[in-house]
This record gives C-alpha cells, sequence and structure tokens, in this order.
C-alpha cells in the first residue's frame, strides 16, 4: 500500500519506453504490412471489378453483335428466300413456257408425221389402186375395147382444143410428117382409114403413117406425131393415174 | 507485502515492481521483434495470430473514437498487452504482479491522465481543448476538474485494489485450503486479470476518445 515515488515514475518512463519499442518493433510494420495488404486486396478487388467490368462489356458487345448478326442473316435469308423465289418463279415461268413450245412443237412434229403418213398411205392406196385397175384392165382389155377407145380417139379429134389445132397446123410446113400409131392390138382397116382421114383432115401436108403393135398399151392407141403425143389407151390412164397419185404426195 | 523488495540505486529505489515490469517489457519486446522479423503479405500462422490480436485492438479502438483509432492505437494497445501480462504474472510462483503496486497503477493512470490531455490538445488546440471545461456553462469548471481527478485516481485505485486483493484472497486460500483448491483460484485469477485489463484499457480508451471529441459537434 505503499507509494514509491521511484517506482512511479520509474513505471511512467519505462511505460513510455515499452511503448516506443512497441510502436517502432510492433505496431508499425504490422500495421504497414496489413495495410499493404490491404492495399493489395483492395487492387485484385479492383482489377477485379475492372475485369468484370470489361468482361460485362464484352459480353454486352457480344450479345449485341450477336443479335446484330441475327437480324443480319435473318435479312441475309429473307433477302436469299426472295431470290429464290423470284428465280424459282422465274425458272417455273421458262419452263411452263418451254414446255408448251415443246407441246406445240410435238403437234407439230405429231401433225407433220400424221400428215405424211396420211399422204403416204393414200399413195400407197392409190399405187395399190392403179395396180389393182391395171390388172383388171389386163384381164378385161380386148379388141372391142380398144375399137371403142379408137373410135373415141377419132371422135376427139374432131374437137381438139384451139392450141392442139394450131399446133398440128404449124407442120405444114414439113415436106414428110411421120406419124407412128401404136396399138395393143391390130388395128382393123376400117379403123385406120378413119383414123388417115381424120389425120389428113388436121393436117394439111405430106404424112407418113407407120403402124405398131404395142402390148404394153393394155388396150388402145397412142399417136406420136413428132414431138406431140395423143393417147387413147388404158396405159397412159392408169400413168396418169399414177402420177396423179404422185401430184398428190 | 509488508517485505518488499528494494535495491538502492542512488536516489532512486528500485523496487520489485520495476524489476517485474522490466522483465515483462523484455518479454514483450522479444515476442514483438520475434513475431514482425519475417512479415509477409500472405501471412503464416504466427503472423496471423499477432495480426489478429493487433486488428481486434483496432477494431475496438475504432469502434469508440473511429475518427482518431489510429492516433491513440499504440497507446491503448501498449496499455492492454501490458496490463494483461502484469496481470497475470502473479500466476508464477515466486512473482507478484506489478499492478498490486499502488506506485505502478498511479503511474499508469497519470499516464492516461496526461495522455488525455496531449491527444485532446493536439487535435483541438489548447484554446478549444481548455474550452470545453467552461461549458455548457463556467460554473461547472471545479466539477469538471474534481471529475478529471477522481476518475483518474479512481482508475489506480481499482486496479491495485482488485489485483492486490486478488492475490491476498488467493494466498490465504491457500494458505487455508493447502493446494486443495489451486486450479478453481488461478481460473479465478486469469478471469479476473483479463477483465481488470480489459476495464483499464476500455476506461482509457474513452477518456482519451472523449478528451478528442469532446469539441466536435457530432461527437
Amino acid at each position: 500500500m505503499d507509494f514509491n515515488v521511484s517506482t512511479f515514475f520509474l513505471e511512467i518512463f519505462n511505460f513510455l519506453i515499452l511503448l516506443w519499442v512497441l510502436q517502432r518493433l510492433f505496431y508499425k510494420p504490422l500495421l504497414e504490412v496489413i495495410a499493404k495488404r490491404k492495399r493489395f486486396i483492395d487492387q485484385t478487388v479492383s482489377e477485379a471489378n475492372t475485369t468484370r467490368q470489361q468482361a460485362e462489356a464484352l459480353r454486352d458487345q457480344y450479345q449485341n453483335r450477336q443479335q446484330q448478326w441475327e437480324q443480319e442473316k435473318q435479312a441475309a435469308l429473307d433477302s436469299f428466300n426472295q431470290q429464290i423465289e423470284a428465280e424459282r418463279t422465274l425458272q417455273l415461268n421458262k419452263l411452263v413456257t418451254d414446255l408448251e413450245d415443246e407441246k406445240q412443237k410435238l403437234q407439230v412434229t405429231v401433225s407433220r408425221q400424221q400428215e405424211e403418213f396420211k399422204m403416204l398411205a393414200e399413195k400407197q392406196a392409190l399405187k395399190n389402186g392403179a395396180r389393182f385397175a391395171a390388172l383388171l384392165l389386163q384381164q378385161t382389155a380386148s379388141e372391142e375395147l380398144e375399137a371403142k377407145l379408137t373410135s373415141l380417139l377419132i371422135d376427139k379429134l374432131s374437137t381438139l382444143p384451139d392450141e392442139c389445132s394450131s399446133s398440128l397446123h404449124l407442120l405444114k410446113t414439113e415436106k414428110s410428117i411421120p406419124i407412128k400409131i401404136s396399138s395393143a392390138y391390130p388395128l382393123p382397116n376400117e379403123l385406120r382409114e378413119q383414123l388417115e382421114l381424120k389425120l389428113n383432115a388436121l393436117i394439111d401436108g405430106t404424112i407418113n403413117i407407120q403402124y405398131f403393135q404395142a402390148e404394153e398399151l393394155i388396150a388402145g392407141v397412142r399417136i406420136d406425131i413428132g414431138s406431140w403425143e395423143l393417147n387413147a389407151n388404158l396405159q397412159h390412164e392408169l400413168s396418169a393415174f399414177a402420177e396423179l397419185a404422185d401430184e398428190i404426195v | 507485502m509488508e517485505n518488499e523488495f528494494y535495491v538502492a540505486l542512488g536516489l532512486l529505489m528500485i523496487s520489485g515492481s520495476i524489476i517485474t515490469t522490466w522483465g515483462i517489457m523484455l518479454v514483450i519486446a522479444c515476442l514483438a521483434w520475434i513475431s514482425t522479423r519475417h512479415l509477409e503479405r500472405l501471412p503464416d500462422s504466427v503472423q496471423t495470430t499477432v495480426e489478429t490480436i493487433v486488428s481486434a485492438i483496432d477494431e475496438a479502438i475504432l469502434a469508440v473514437a473511429p475518427q482518431h483509432g489510429r492516433q491513440i492505437l499504440p497507446f491503448i494497445a501498449t496499455l492492454w498487452l501490458f496490463l494483461l501480462i502484469a496481470n497475470l504474472v502473479g500466476l508464477i510462483p515466486g512473482l507478484h504482479s506489478p499492478t498490486r503496486d499502488l506506485s505502478v497503477t498511479c503511474a499508469l493512470a497519470v499516464l492516461v491522465f496526461f495522455s488525455a490531455h496531449w491527444f485532446g490538445i493536439k487535435n483541438l488546440g489548447l484554446k478549444n481543448y481548455l474550452r470545453h471545461y467552461l461549458s455548457p456553462s463556467p460554473i461547472l469548471l471545479p466539477f469538471h476538474l474534481i471529475s478529471e481527478l477522481s476518475r483518474t485516481l479512481a482508475l489506480a485505485i481499482r486496479l491495485f485494489g482488485n489485483i492486490m486483493s486478488l492475490e491476498m484472497a488467493a494466498m490465504l486460500i491457500l494458505l487455508v485450503a493447502g493446494f486443495l483448491a489451486p486450479i478453481p483460484i488461478l481460473m479465478l485469477h486469469i478471469i479476473e486479470a483479463l477483465v481488470q485489463a480489459y476495464i483499464f484499457g476500455m476506461l482509457a480508451l474513452i477518456y482519451l476518445a472523449g478528451a478528442m471529441q469532446s469539441q466536435q459537434p457530432n461527437s
């Protein structure tokens, strides 16, 4: 319970020394390292925040770019679809047009082929008809028929067209006019005389008539006066019939 | 008690309390030096423990004086550490706590008294600091002065009385009961030592904070 002045002042002095020592050795370095760590933590947190903000900015930028890209993609897709649709419509129309042209061409070709086939059939029918008529006429040909045809020729000589008559008149400048008369059967004299009379009447000049037998005439006669020829025979009629078929084709 | 140890060194009388104080100072200084030799940003276990202690003291000070915490940290922390070890030294056989000596507790109380004025004048200026003794009315000046002296005296007497009575009680119990009940007594001694160190340091902290913030509008 005693109060000692020396102890009192020494204790004050001791405490101040302890305070100084601890301040130098303990508090100051410790608080510095704590502050240093706090600064490091703050800096790290700041950097982390900065990095986070940059990451968020990049994320926002990426999202915006993605949205923009999606819009661009959608726009490009729409445009592409429109182009495809337009091109498809164009190609479809062209295809329809081509098909229509091809159809018309085909129709024309088929029509032409049908026409050709029809003409060939007609030609063949005419040929067959001519052949049939030739066979039939060959079977039915006779001297009487030839005589009738000759008589018919003689009658026709009286009513020749003007062109024929004028052509025959031109022959009178010739000294001798050779006339060939061909027949399938030998012509009876009576018919020969009638023919010569008619020819003399038509040709005002000296005529030289020669008679020939030509079985290919089937029936009837053929008169050759120079380059002029008069036919009144079945062979000539059949030939005309065949030529008619050719003309039709 | 009566056989107090003294060594005469000229005019100075070196008491046992002073020698014990030197020992405590040496231990604290050595521990402080050892624990702060290799401070790293990434602390080891020892550094973590030391930082935890200092951070706890710092937080306690900042809770009372948030604006001047770092300024009074060394004084209050030294007071706490010294008192804690000084109060616990009595547990070591053959040693007595320096705080059972009235001269020591008075010295500490006077240090707190002058520290409060020192920090108050340093922060507020002499004029502003002395003005608070006249507020709200100059009539209260004597009461302020009595309050200053009485609280300093109470600070010294409280610590001295508690520690001395604790050691006396422990000695009496040991004399009466022998060594049958040493552990509860030791536990009581530890708790009392911690509580008294905390109370002294906290009161000193409140006095210092009050002195520094007495003229501030939001104090």
